[in-house]
């Protein structure tokens, strides 16, 4: 008994030595995902942004929490040519890479010529290809696009002066060099370990290459307040600059470590291991974290999030060897192919979607409804568009009148499908389920949980009647969500099977001018006539939060930062 | 002795060759959009999806893909695992000393705990320490490890600040990540004790206590009610009352004659926990955030990561021919009348 006790004594003294708090210089942030590379190249998750944003810069960046107030990072000041074709930008003075090279223009030429000529598909490159040379695909997709394309894309007037040349006018293209792609590493030091030498004679040789085997994927010589210590493949560490050419941030050390299980994380955040933690819901932070001593719940009306998401109604499904969604393919046994193709049964379902009892459910409350497609931060968003609300009488009414009442007489048989473990698709599908069948005995909803790969492979084939997607912003600009979920050739749009040439018309235009405020009304248009056709039911966004130690000072949400705040602007 | 174990290790090679090539056959199963949908975190990547599938070979024939895949493998090349960002190897080189080092810290207390609680029980047929160690097999058995795991930990790190998550605490984690810690055998007690860090060679070993408690607790019931099971079994043989009828004191009869002959099944049930805890316990790495070869597979399987699962298969293999071979090495040992010439 006594040597038991001895032991016990032992543990206890070592467990004392594994409990300390951070330093009042340190950030640790505890997180799930792993970062997937820290070439700027193939950043094109929050994981691996969350940390490039903070080591590289582009030439401009955001003000705090703002998303259309710029400041310049890396360029001083810019002018944009009258046609909007040319984007000429002054460049820093004075500014070292962590290296200890000089940055000067040819870092930028270098570092945007890079992205274009590797473009591999898994990355987000396609967007400042569409921006830069017309066209999402790279050159070994699209034999049209030639090195003197990418050469003349961006010049160098002089070692601090860059100029942009765009092939159309993209009304995003500040915003696009933002996006953490954009960065702009040292030119010299990527060279002499090996990365692309820059020149014509090898571009080829790069064009698609997965930056994961390169040695950028794990290095970095960025120009940013913090520069890279190591990554280990899961954890993350990095200390301030001392060269910077800003102010020195108040956080010298920065810790990022990623545990996927959440109870654990909890627990990290209680004992003061962790300053910030990713929590996956409203409902853990209600019942888990709200009350934990020197913890504090960030919140704020303000706080709008950015991720849109869909239900989306496809008017022309495809019924051959489909049985699993729309049944026999006819009324009653299941839905004929152009089942959503009249207005009267898409303002059915909008009308059974009870998105108050949605909010509830699946955010505890916190949420709010959307107008259309498009966050509200955003230009473009009509607060004024009717939204349509829970009105069981108004569903049954559209469903008589659809189809000259043949719907209402026969019946239907529907089947929704959505990825197993989305609990967002999964509760649309079920709210829609009760409040339909509801309506008429001989109308039947099913909900199937398929595999994400599966679900992908079902909605490129047309085989899903009804998809609920998702969208999270490449870039702040609203084409970003309406052209894609709306225009007939979008991401989502085309998926509709859905072709309204005014809708189509109104988008174009938004996209041919500079001008916000003829923008805001070309977008506030296409959300009136989506209201009047329905091609597509947005649902209610959850309202943000971020959960971190009470001590931490400065935290602020900018919703397109990848880690929402920059390390640089925090404090202890 | 020499050629039983040579034949043994020619059997190897075999083996490597059966579970890759079924894995890859397997792997024809899915759809090429499928296995490039593993790739894809959001649907802006979605766009690409035949590009992706394109880009890694899916739609090339079977025995294309495997032979490659094989060339490379004799270059010394097992692929890149995107689950750990970096290359198989490397993952397994840095993985394996860490789940080495769990098992090893473990393995000791319930090699100890179970056969000395289930002599024990035993030999105390239906008494007080044989209904206790009954009672401690069924909790241990029937309770999930993740529902123990997150028990302890809420009650010792959550209730009174104690031992952790991780291998060692952040101060530590920083100084390894900045280099100011060299881990060349990737083992936190050896390296501290390379370093001359007596304070990391603390802090590492407060890492695992609770995570070895989980195990002991878990996978000790097993061996314990084997043991009890085989040498309850062994007392009623004959040769156990020629022992006593010579007048043998009981203890040798017990531990000398009975128990040895009782622990032929511990062994081979022994060389099994050790194999799958040299693999990384899965649920415990998890929980406690024990950067080994469990969490890493965890994740590479939920993400259909092929080369890291094919990697880690192999290295299953490799255990598992080697841990037989030992364990059949150890038979002879325990028994003296097994023996392979």
């Amino acid at each position: 008994m006594r040597r038991t006790l001895t032991l016990f004594v032992a543990l206890l003294t070592f467990g004392g030595l594994a409990f300390a708090q951070v330093a009042d210089d340190t950030f640790v942030w505890i997180k799930f995902g792993n970062v997937n590379t820290l070439d700027p190249e193939g950043v094109y998750d929050t994981a691996s942004g969350a940390v490039a944003e903070n080591i590289y810069e582009t030439l401009l960046g955001y003000v705090g929490d703002s998303i259309t107030e710029l400041r310049g990072l890396l360029a001083t000041d810019w002018t944009i040519s009258d046609d909007g074709l040319t984007y000429t930008f002054n460049l820093r003075e004075g500014v070292q890479f962590h290296s200890g090279n000089p940055f000067t223009c040819a870092d930028v030429e270098y570092s945007i010529e890079r992205i274009l000529v590797m473009h591999d598909s898994q990355s987000g490159v396609w967007f400042q290809s569409e921006a830069l040379l017309g066209t999402g695909s790279n050159a070994n997709d699209d034999e049209s696009i030639t090195w003197a394309m990418i050469d003349n894309s961006v010049e160098c007037l002089d070692d601090f002066t860059v100029q942009f040349n765009l092939p159309q006018i993209d009304p995003a293209f500040l915003v696009k060099l933002i996006y953490t792609n954009a960065s702009i590493v040292d030119s010299a030091w990527a060279m002499a370990n090996g990365e692309w030498d820059g020149t014509e004679a090898t571009w080829r040789e790069w064009v698609g290459r997965d930056p994961r085997g390169g040695y950028l994927h794990d290095q970095m010589s960025g120009t940013g307040p913090y520069r890279l210590v190591s990554w280990d493949g899961t954890d993350v560490a990095a200390e301030a600059f001392d060269g910077y050419w800003g102010e020195q941030p108040a956080i010298r050390n920065v810790l990022i470590q990623v545990v996927d299980e959440e109870a654990s994380r909890l627990l990290a955040l209680q004992n003061g291991d962790a300053d910030r933690i990713s929590v996956n819901s409203w409902g853990v932070v209600e019942s888990q974290v709200r009350g934990l001593a020197g913890v504090t719940v960030h919140e704020s009306d303000s706080w709008a999030a950015t991720v849109v998401g869909a239900i989306h109604l496809n008017q022309a499904v495809s019924v051959e060897d489909n049985e699993a969604n729309v049944g026999c393919g006819d009324w009653g046994c299941g839905i004929p192919s152009n089942f959503f193709s009249d207005v009267n049964v898409r303002r059915a379902f909008a009308y059974s979607f009870d998105q108050q009892e949605f909010i509830e459910q699946l955010y505890i409350g916190k949420g709010n409804t959307l107008t259309m497609a498009l966050p509200p931060s955003f230009l473009g968003y009509d607060p004024s568009v009717p939204i349509y609300g829970y009105d069981p009488e108004a569903a049954e009414e559209a469903f008589r009148a659809a189809f000259d009442g043949e719907l209402w007489e026969k019946g239907f048989t529907i089947t929704l499908s959505y990825n197993t473990g989305n609990t967002t698709r999964q509760t649309i599908v079920e709210i829609l389920k009760a409040n339909i069948e509801d309506l008429n005995p001989n109308f039947r909803v099913n909900g199937r949980g398929i595999q994400w790969s599966d679900f992908l492979t079902d909605r490129n084939n047309n085989l899903l009647p009804v998809s609920i997607v998702g969208w999270a912003p490449d870039y702040a600009d609203p084409d970003n969500y309406m052209w894609t979920f709306y225009h007939s050739a979008g991401y989502y749009g085309r998926r509709l099977n859905f072709d309204d040439a005014e809708i189509d018309r109104l988008l174009q235009d938004a996209r041919s001018t500079t001008d916000p405020a003829e923008r805001a009304s070309y977008y506030s248009a296409v959300a009136h006539r989506a209201y009047d056709l329905v091609p597509t039911i947005a649902y209610p966004q959850q309202s943000p939060f971020m959960v971190t130690r009470s001590n931490l000072q400065g935290v602020y949400r900018n919703p397109m930062l990848s880690g929402q705040f920059l390390w640089a602007d925090i404090s202890k | 002795m020499l050629t039983f174990i040579l034949r043994r290790l020619f059997m190897l090679p075999i083996v490597l060759f059966a579970v890759s090539f079924i894995i890859f056959a397997l792997l024809q199963l899915l759809p090429p959009t499928q296995r490039a949908a593993s790739f894809i975190t959001s649907e802006q990547q979605a766009m690409n999806i035949e590009a992706i599938a394109e880009e890694f070979g899916f739609y090339e024939p079977f025995y294309i893909q495997y032979g490659i895949w094989l060339r490379e493998v004799f270059r010394g090349n097992l692929g890149y695992s995107r689950t750990s960002a970096q290359t198989v190897l490397e993952t397994i080189a840095e993985r394996f000393p860490a789940s080495a080092e769990l098992a090893i810290f473990s393995m000791i207390p319930i090699l100890l705990f179970g056969i000395w609680l289930g002599t024990a029980a035993a030999l105390n047929r239906d008494k007080f320490i044989d209904q206790f160690s009954r009672v401690m097999a069924i909790v241990g058995w029937s309770l999930p490890t993740f529902v123990f795991g997150i028990w302890i930990l809420v009650i010792f790190y959550g209730g009174f600040g104690l031992f952790g998550i991780g291998r060692v605490s952040n101060t530590f984690l920083t100084e390894i990540l900045r280099g100011d810690i060299h881990t060349p055998t990737g083992s936190m007690l050896i390296d501290a004790v390379i370093n001359l860090r007596f304070d990391l060679f603390w802090d590492a070993i407060a890492h695992m206590v609770l995570p070895a408690i989980t195990l002991v607790v878990v996978v000790s019931a097993q061996i314990m009610r084997v043991m009890r099971g085989s040498l309850l079994d062994a007392l009623s043989q004959d040769y156990v009352r020629t022992a006593r009828a010579k007048g043998l004191p009981q203890r040798v009869v017990h531990l000398k004659h009975a128990r040895r002959n009782a622990l032929i099944p511990v062994i081979t049930l022994s060389g099994l926990t050790v194999t799958g805890l040299l693999n990384g316990s899965v649920v415990v790495e998890t929980i406690f955030n024990y950067r080994g070869l469990g969490l890493w597979f965890a994740r590479a399987a939920t993400q259909l990561d092929t080369p890291a699962v094919t990697g880690f298969a192999l290295l299953t293999g490799v255990l598992i021919v080697l841990a037989n071979l030992v364990v059949d090495t150890l038979y002879a040992v325990a028994d003296p009348r097994i023996r392979y010439d």
